[in-house]
């Protein structure tokens, strides 16, 4: 099955971090031409919960074509802003645009663009596999042949299981499971929130192979948010690293200074200094 | 469509499945030993036919009700304590679609408990003037309260995000609802038990059926409660759909 409707030509800008520190700044194509190429674009967002502050005024761009890698110790607030990005809550303040579309104003023209894993992805058990893909094709109003849901399970490397209970895979099966369903809209972008998280070494290498392969045919961009750096090193050419809910480093990886773990280190000190 | 989507997804993990098929069996046991019990026993058998007719119909009404709320509560915080819910709303599927097709899976349950309890309804009331009249008023009364006590759990569930909790809440709600039922006529009789019997719409419901079965009054004495039922519908639908809109996970 065709997941991408084109394939996204290779991006050359960077990406923009504003009221951060960022390597590669100079680098900055002319706007107009960065507008146009900008999948996310998320401006001083702000969200709080109970008093405490999830996000700080958060700024970033994602290119199309991008495997960008968001990154951040536990509670820098990823999942918060995949959430947010997402449609699923609302922030506080601030602005958010996926593919020229305002999240907050035309939701429902945002979901049509993207999918998302969460992190704490649940499974109706008691469907098989191929009833769980057929469920969610019809939320998304999308002509999906049961041919063309075979072929979906193949892509993910769930062939022969279409008819199991959702009940009966192992963890990494489902796991592959949600990145199919994530993938029944044929999104542009991608959210990926710790995909490989409690998977064995092998089941990780299969993902990443399978995220490498949607990047590189159909153009998708992914955004995966992870505390794995390993994760980030094999799949990303852009990272951006969160903590207390702001960017504390950002720019393409090939051009920050050291190491990732470095970086990252460096970065999550930094930040809570 | 995607309402029915919902819908029938819902059917299909709450009533089609082993325990949902335990519950009507169930209900048919309940209803059998009643029906034979009001046959049979020799004090039971002594009552009137509309008396019989009132007292297993306030029985369907209040088993529809309490499984009303048990799916009620699961609908929201079910969903959230088993991580499903976020995939559901990252669809393009607004929450008030998702909320309607949830509660369209309740009435359905309502449904097959009306369908299961029609043969009993017509051994126990044959012969009596009013059967036929009592089986509309507990069809339309039943669904009526089958919304508001469903969709007050379902609003309930999406705003405290935890099933027992909301469970112990909605039941809590539903005896102080059926307290005029068990309290002594005398009581009800003074103007503390008016009041409460006045806005309570499970004694609404239940005195409708007093009135239509046993007494043989016409609609027109129906009226103010039918329509203190429907402000309730009306209210608890309202509530449903702020708690679903403000869910945030």
């Amino acid at each position: 099955m065709e997941i991408g409707k084109e394939k996204i030509p290779t991006m050359t800008m960077k990406m923009e971090v504003k009221g951060n520190e960022q390597e590669g700044a100079e680098d900055v194509p002319p706007p107009i031409k960065r507008r146009l190429t900008m999948i996310i674009e998320v401006k001083d967002l702000v969200k709080k919960y109970d008093g405490h502050t999830a996000l700080d005024g958060l700024n970033f761009n994602v290119e199309e074509g991008d495997i960008f890698g968001f990154l951040g110790p536990n509670g820098a607030g990823k999942t918060t802003t995949i959430r947010i990005l997402t449609g699923i809550i609302r922030a506080d303040s601030g602005q958010a645009m996926i593919g020229g579309h305002d999240v907050f104003r035309e939701t429902m023209e945002v979901k049509k663009l993207i999918n998302a894993l969460p992190e704490s992805n649940g499974y109706y058990e008691w469907m098989t596999a191929c009833e769980y893909l057929w469920f969610f094709s019809k939320l998304y109003v999308v002509r999906t042949s049961r041919q063309e849901i075979l072929m979906l399970l193949e892509g993910v490397g769930l062939n022969g299981r279409e008819n199991h209970v959702i009940h009966s895979l192992s963890r990494g099966m489902k796991q592959r499971l949600g990145i199919a369903r994530a993938l029944i809209n044929r999104p542009k972008l991608l959210f990926l929130d710790e995909p490989a998280n409690g998977l064995d070494p092998g089941g990780r290498r299969d993902i990443h192979d399978l995220l490498t392969d949607l990047n590189r045919k159909h153009g998708t961009t992914i955004f995966l948010s992870t505390h794995l750096l390993d994760d980030v090193k094999r799949l990303c050419n852009k990272i951006a690293i969160l903590n207390y809910g702001k960017i504390v480093r950002a720019g393409e990886v090939e051009r920050l200074k050291g190491t990732v773990e470095d970086i990252f280190f460096m970065s999550t000190k930094e930040g809570a200094l | 469509m995607k309402t029915l989507y919902i819908m029938q997804k819902e059917i299909r993990e709450s009533i089609l499945t082993p325990k949902g098929f335990l519950w009507y069996i169930l209900t048919s046991i309940i209803l059998s030993v009643l029906s034979y019990l009001f046959l049979t026993n020799r004090e039971l058998s002594l009552l009137d036919q509309g008396t019989m007719l009132y007292m297993i119909m306030n029985f369907i009404t209040a088993l529809g009700v309490l499984m009303g709320l048990v799916f009620g509560s699961d609908a929201f915080a079910g969903e959230i304590e088993r991580g499903t819910l976020e995939a559901l709303f990252l669809s393009p599927v607004n929450r008030m679609e998702i909320a309607a097709g949830k509660l369209g899976a309740v009435l359905t349950n309502w449904g097959i408990i009306f369908a299961v309890s029609l043969p009993y309804l017509f051994i126990v009331g044959k012969g009596g003037q009013n059967l036929l009249m009592g089986i509309l008023y507990l069809g339309i009364l039943g669904t009526l309260l089958s919304i508001i006590f469903s969709a007050f759990s379902m609003g309930l569930s999406a705003r405290i995000k935890s099933m027992k909790n909301s469970l112990i809440i909605s039941f809590f709600v539903f005896l102080l609802a059926g307290s005029p039922v068990f309290i002594s006529a005398a009581l009800r009789r003074t103007w503390f038990g008016r009041i409460l019997d006045l806005v309570n719409p499970f004694a609404d419901a239940v005195n409708t059926f007093d009135s239509v079965v046993i007494d043989s009054q016409g609609f027109s004495y129906q009226i103010g409660r039918v329509a203190i039922i429907c402000v309730y519908t009306l209210l608890c639908i309202w509530f449903l759909k702020r708690s679903a809109v403000k869910l945030e996970m």
